[in-house]
């Protein structure tokens, strides 16, 4: 189990809610099996039901990997185990079980916004009709009414990132996956993106795994922050963020809020200074 | 088209009248300078330089005959040559489709068995440096003079650029997209379908309007061979008899029709495959 840094109790929700995720002892390595690159060590992870989790970790630290296995693009090395509602998931096993939405929106160029957003439940063979019915009524809380028959090159960058989600929200699966959707937007854009994004969550109480490299935005965000940290990548820490819900944005400004910051970044800090000394820099 | 470029010229002369073509209203001068930017004002220029040439240096007929002889040996055989451009357009068009057809489905199969990509693929390509005339002789044995070798003459030059741009295309699909395609549980046609295959379009199109101009040059070969009818026929009796002028005539006539082809290709890539599918 990752060390609780806070030294807070941990929630009642998340040791008595069932479990929605589970990773024990998950590993994925690469190359020569004698000397294999490892991406992935040992990773101990417990999601509950509705819970809100960020991750945050240097670039290549392994978290794409860690979430490319999660929704079942590639498979942890056998020694460990990913289990969905308590039940193991083997190869491929999770594919089409969880909303994961890449860090990129790929959207298709060829699709309308309405199109693209119904691309996952078609695959699932709902009909057309009967997909884009349910799409519209979402149009307004995504922020796109109006937008339905535009191309993907005709929207801003936070717009598209909107319909992706939006793609990832109609692909109704209880996990949602979200690998730095709000990265390459600015940073009023983000901010606006995020207070949105804990409005539709706390409305459609999915669980939630949200992968970013932005401090602010892993504690604005979440119920509980992981730290990940890289070669070989583990969760090397977790923090219990009981700031009170709903959050403003004026929240990041608060003392209880930078103070949970200053723990998190001592903690990063000391990983990324062994990291350079292991590679003698 | 002609009243737009009547409305054209007018708006010219009356410029040049006025001696300032910019005091006209904007739709004329719009109109204009629409007009002059376009191949068509091109290629009028272009027929009236070569007319205005072979007069002035009093070019002899043998060596280049001028537009005015061309289009009047045109007008005199206007039966024979509407003929023969029905039956060369008609075999371009069915070999185009059969060459498009079978180089779609080959790039498709390569794309998804890599061993006939590997084995069979090769085989393809070196197919193409057979020499066509030698194939032409060939097809002429097997099927005889009839449309069929036509169109199987124009399938064997069109569709290896085809294939080479499906396969291309496919093999380009942007592994992230399929990957997400995959986490909503899509497998097989259905990632074909809905993500590789227009993901490929764009680059299919390339190959299509390479493959349109050859299905044209393999149908005139294909003529070469024995035919009574066509543009290639005509073309062929022209170098015979030495006849400049009707050389001229069916070469602008191929001209027109490689253009037309082309163009009807690059509409269809416009109003349908319109995007761009680099990652």
């Amino acid at each position: 189990m990752p060390t609780t840094t806070a030294g807070a109790p941990l929630s009642i929700q998340s040791t008595t809610a069932p479990a929605q995720l589970e990773l024990v002892n998950v590993w994925k390595r690469f190359g020569d099996p004698a000397a294999p690159t490892i991406a992935v060590r040992e990773v101990d992870l417990r999601i509950p039901k509705g819970e809100f989790v960020t991750l945050v970790g240097p670039s290549g630290c392994g978290k794409s990997t860690l979430f490319n296995m999660i929704a079942g693009l590639i498979a942890p090395d056998n020694d460990g185990s990913i289990l969905l509602d308590n039940v193991p998931q083997p190869d491929g096993k999770l594919l089409g079980k969880v909303s994961f939405m890449p860090q990129r929106d790929l959207l298709f160029p060829w699709r309308t916004v309405l199109d693209n957003a119904i691309i996952a439940l078609e695959v699932e063979g709902v009909p057309r009709r009967e997909a884009r019915k349910r799409a519209e009524a979402m149009f307004p809380e995504f922020g796109l009414k109006g937008f339905e028959y535009h191309y993907p090159q005709q929207l801003s960058g936070g717009m598209r990132q909107r319909v992706a989600l939006m793609r990832t929200f109609l692909f109704e699966r209880d996990l949602l996956l979200l690998d730095e959707p709000f990265g390459a937007l600015d940073a009023l854009t983000r901010a606006k993106m995020q207070s949105w994004l804990l409005d539709i969550w706390a409305r459609r109480k999915r669980t939630v795994l949200f992968i970013t490299h932005d401090i602010d935005e892993a504690i604005f965000l979440g119920d509980r922050v992981l730290v990940m940290t890289s070669r070989p990548g583990t969760i090397k820490c977790e923090e219990i963020i009981d700031l009170p819900r709903p959050r403003d944005p004026a929240l990041v400004t608060s003392a209880q809020f930078t103070t949970i910051k200053r723990r998190l970044l001592d903690v990063i800090e000391e990983e990324s200074m062994k990291s350079f000394a292991s590679e003698g820099l | 088209m002609s009243a737009l470029s009547d409305r054209a010229q007018k708006a010219l002369l009356a410029g040049l009248r006025s001696g300032a073509v910019a005091a006209g209203p904007s739709w004329q001068r719009r109109l204009l300078t629409g007009f002059l930017r376009s191949p068509l004002a091109s290629m009028i220029a272009l027929a009236l330089l070569w007319e205005f040439a072979t007069i002035a240096f009093a070019v002899p007929r043998r060596a280049l005959p001028p537009p005015s002889a061309v289009f009047a040996d045109a007008w005199t055989v206007r039966a024979d040559l509407l003929a023969s451009f029905g039956r060369t357009l008609l075999e371009t068009l069915l070999g185009f489709v059969a060459g498009s057809l079978l180089g779609c489905l080959s790039g498709i199969t390569f794309a998804y068995v890599r061993t006939l990509e590997r084995s069979v693929f090769p085989l393809f390509v070196i197919s193409q440096s057979m020499p066509v005339v030698a194939f032409g002789a060939l097809v002429v044995i097997w099927f005889g003079n009839t449309l069929l070798a036509k169109v199987v003459m124009a399938l064997f030059l069109s569709f290896l650029p085809v294939t080479v741009n499906t396969l291309r295309g496919l093999k380009g699909v942007d592994p992230q997209r399929i990957g997400l395609m995959r986490s909503f549980g899509a497998r097989g046609f259905t990632l074909f379908a809905k993500l590789a295959w227009p993901w490929a379009l764009p680059q299919v199109m390339v190959g299509l309007k390479v493959a349109i101009s050859l299905s044209l040059i393999g149908s005139i070969v294909g003529e070469w061979f024995g035919e009574t009818v066509g543009l290639g026929v005509m073309l062929l009796q022209a170098m015979y008899t030495e006849d400049m002028t009707r050389l001229w005539t069916v070469i602008v006539a191929c001209g027109l029709m490689g253009s037309a082809l082309y163009g009807l290709i690059s509409l269809i890539e416009r109003r349908l495959v319109w995007w761009r599918s680099a990652s």
